[in-house]
């Protein structure tokens, strides 16, 4: 049982709990950004193409500009010009929401590389520099508190930034005129539209919301967690960021412990040095979790009622 | 329209390689070349082309076949490809298992056993849509997953690797493997190289009886009709005596059966072993936009498949002789499934007052994908 003990003695280390709060991170922006799309009725699984594009453009800005802050600006922006297809396919045209997504995933995978490509040669990208890439944060004074310091304080710029979003989102989406009024149009577009709210509005805000965050999510991937990019390095993060919120189910906070659930075990599996059990089992974990939460074993998980009906003014 | 579509994103496509510096035409040429064999300038040799398109065209009818059939029933199959790589785990684990048996038996065992694999891969999707009505595109994007790490597992490590350190299984039995169409023989010349260099296999064969099995169950059986009526209304269906919930589990274990089935014949057929090449694959992906240009006729698909075949083995051409990204192919497919999904064309065409149509329900072929949540979120209650 040396695998268990193992484990459970990496449990008690704060460096795993570091690993596992920006892990979470990672998958929490693009979650957070599925949940806002979702909640105005627009299915959102293009997080994963959204995230990738983020990821280059941050990347291909830090090496021109030697900015991170502008670049990742730049990620967000990519990101959300992303999300915007999306919006214009399946708001404008009232596309099948995920034929749309499946595009954009299969879209920004080969767009980045043929990218890639085109302005650098066939060679790799090349490495943002150490000082360019956005930067870890201790927060004075509460850094140096035993075990949790370490957990919470002693981060990326972007998890604080993360935490602060998800707050905002469950503010906004529960507490506020804007939430209500989204909410409406993921429930009811009609009954919106009647009462004066403008459900393609809302809607698009909401997609394109969901692009910022999750290009925001890949430039953290791409210039603070590593320093160059890979083609096809977000690696299935946006879909386990669709896990997380249905996991979640559709909430912000939900989602968050989704995240932190699924980040746990990408920092067990990057500490996969100490235990013995194979990296790939473990991989499959969040997919499997998310299988079982579906089949109702935690719980009914009901989605906002008209996520995925394209809004036809004048329709029943 | 569907046509129209594919024009369109040729045309985008085409804008976009201009727009980075590239030149159009030479990338659409090799583009040619490398699918069909045609006007090739750097000495490529046309069957050759034609031959490794075929190879690609192969997984791909297979794979919309298992697309199109859920398509029919309102359900999203998107996980073809986690689907496929059961059926070529089944395929290759039964190959080694059994290498010794001859191939009367093994093989009629490695291909069944590829489509049982896939069967139950599909399935889990179709159960707990069936019974709790968790929705199937989230299933399936997830059953996706657990198939490739599982395939990481077992080459990587795991009880399948051949060797420490490799990253691929030990190769299948003689008696597991199909035919090549040629000999496969390097003494032997055809036009103008060895015939081993010729992948072109029997699954060809297999795939287009799929293809035929695809219609004929769809509009000659009482299943088909089945199908067909829970696709337009699980309501009318249920009011009709049809048991949607039966006819969801079975439309899924049959999708997944011809999933699996192309795994195995790509095993089978082409590799003889897994490798770390299906890590990346995407036929299962290739296999939506198949599906959704072939309509859902048995002749579309393979003709989409073709299309679509062509594209990925003219990529690497196009990658040689015009220094394009043969990614450019995955581009273009976005761009075909935005402008089949959106109607574009149909959006143009209304805007020129020349060609304007009367707006016209979606053809009756093609019902649109289930709406993700209404009758989708409600668990089919039987009467």
């Amino acid at each position: 049982m040396t695998a268990v003990t193992d484990i459970l003695h990496l449990l008690f280390t704060a460096n795993l709990w570091q690993a596992t709060l920006a892990a979470a991170v990672l998958l929490l922006l693009p979650a957070l950004g599925g949940v806002i799309s979702e909640r105005s009725g627009v299915v959102n699984i293009a997080m994963e193409g959204m995230m990738l594009t983020g990821a280059f453009f941050g990347v291909v800005a830090d090496l021109a500009w030697h900015n991170p802050l502008a670049a990742t600006g730049v990620a967000m922006l990519a990101g959300a010009l992303m999300a915007t297809v999306h919006a214009v396919v399946s708001i404008q045209f009232r596309a099948d929401q995920i034929v749309s997504g499946i595009a954009i995933n299969i879209f920004a995978a080969g767009l980045t590389v043929f990218l890639v490509n085109r302005i650098y040669g066939l060679q790799d990208v090349g490495h943002v520099g150490q000082s360019e890439l956005i930067p870890y944060i201790n927060v004075p004074g509460l850094d140096q508190i035993p075990f949790l310091g370490k957990v919470l304080f002693q981060q990326n710029v972007i998890v604080y930034a993360a935490l602060i979003i998800l707050v905002l989102t469950h503010v906004v989406l529960f507490r506020t005129r804007l939430g209500l009024r989204i909410r409406a149009v993921g429930e009811h577009p009609q009954a919106a539209d009647t009462a004066g709210i403008n459900v393609f509005a809302i809607r698009y805000g909401a997609v394109i919301t969901s692009g910022l965050l999750s290009g925001l999510s890949g430039a953290f991937l791409a210039i603070g967690i590593s320093n160059t990019f890979v083609p096809n390095m977000t690696d299935g993060r946006g879909y386990i960021a669709l896990a997380a919120m249905i996991f979640g189910k559709w909430t912000p906070g939900g989602a968050f412990i989704a995240c932190l659930i699924f980040g746990l075990g990408q920092a067990i599996y990057d500490n996969n040095s100490i235990i013995h059990v194979s990296p790939y089992l473990l991989s499959m974990l969040p997919y499997l979790l998310t299988l079982i939460v579906l089949a109702g074993v935690v719980g009914r998980s009901t989605p906002p009622a008209a996520d995925g009906l394209p809004y036809v003014p004048g329709s029943e | 329209m569907p046509l129209g579509s594919v024009l369109l994103a040729f045309v985008v496509d085409g804008l976009l390689v201009g727009v980075t510096g590239g030149n159009p035409f030479a990338a659409y040429g090799a583009l040619l070349c490398g699918g069909f064999g045609f006007i090739c300038t750097q000495g490529e040799n046309p069957v050759l082309q034609i031959s490794n398109t075929i190879v690609f065209v192969i997984p791909l009818i297979t794979t919309g076949v298992a697309v199109a059939l859920p398509f029919r029933a309102g359900l999203f199959n998107i996980g073809a490809e986690g689907q496929l790589l059961a059926g070529a785990i089944a395929c290759t684990a039964i190959g080694i298992k059994f290498s010794s048996l001859p191939s009367p038996i093994l093989l009629p065992m490695v291909l069944i056993g590829g489509m049982v694999a896939g069967a139950l891969w599909a399935g889990v999707a179709g159960v707990l849509k069936a019974t709790i009505g968790a929705h199937e595109v989230v299933t399936t994007i997830m059953m996706n997953y657990v198939a490739q790490w599982f395939l990481r597992y077992l080459i990587v490590g795991g009880p399948l690797q051949l060797a420490p350190g490799t990253s691929k299984s030990s190769p299948i039995g003689a008696g597991a493997r199909l035919a090549t169409v040629l000999p496969n023989d390097n003494t032997l010349i055809i036009f103008g190289l060895p015939s081993s260099v010729y992948r072109v296999h029997t699954g060809l064969l297999i795939a287009l009886a799929a293809a035929a099995i695809f219609a004929f169950l769809l509009w000659r059986t009482s299943l088909g009709y089945e199908i067909r009526a829970v696709g337009q209304s699980q309501k009318a269906a249920r009011y009709a005596g049809v048991s949607v919930r039966r006819t969801i589990i079975v439309t899924m274990l049959i999708a997944g059966a011809f999933s699996g089935l192309a795994g195995a014949t790509e095993i089978a057929g082409v590799d003889h072993n897994l490798t770390d090449k299906y890590f990346s694959d995407s036929t299962g992906f290739d296999a939506i936009a198949v599906a959704l240009l072939g309509l859902g006729s048995g002749v579309g698909i393979v003709l989409a498949a073709i299309l679509f075949g062509a594209l990925h083995a003219g990529g690497s051409v196009m990658q040689a002789d015009a220094n394009i990204s043969g990614n450019l192919v995955f581009i273009l497919q976005a761009l075909i499934l935005f402008s089949i999904a959106a109607n574009f064309v149909g959006a143009i065409r209304q805007r020129i007052p020349g060609l304007a149509r009367p707006p016209t329900a979606l053809p009756p072929e093609m019902p649109p994908a289930a709406p993700m949540m209404t009758e989708a979120a409600v668990p089919p209650v039987e009467s």
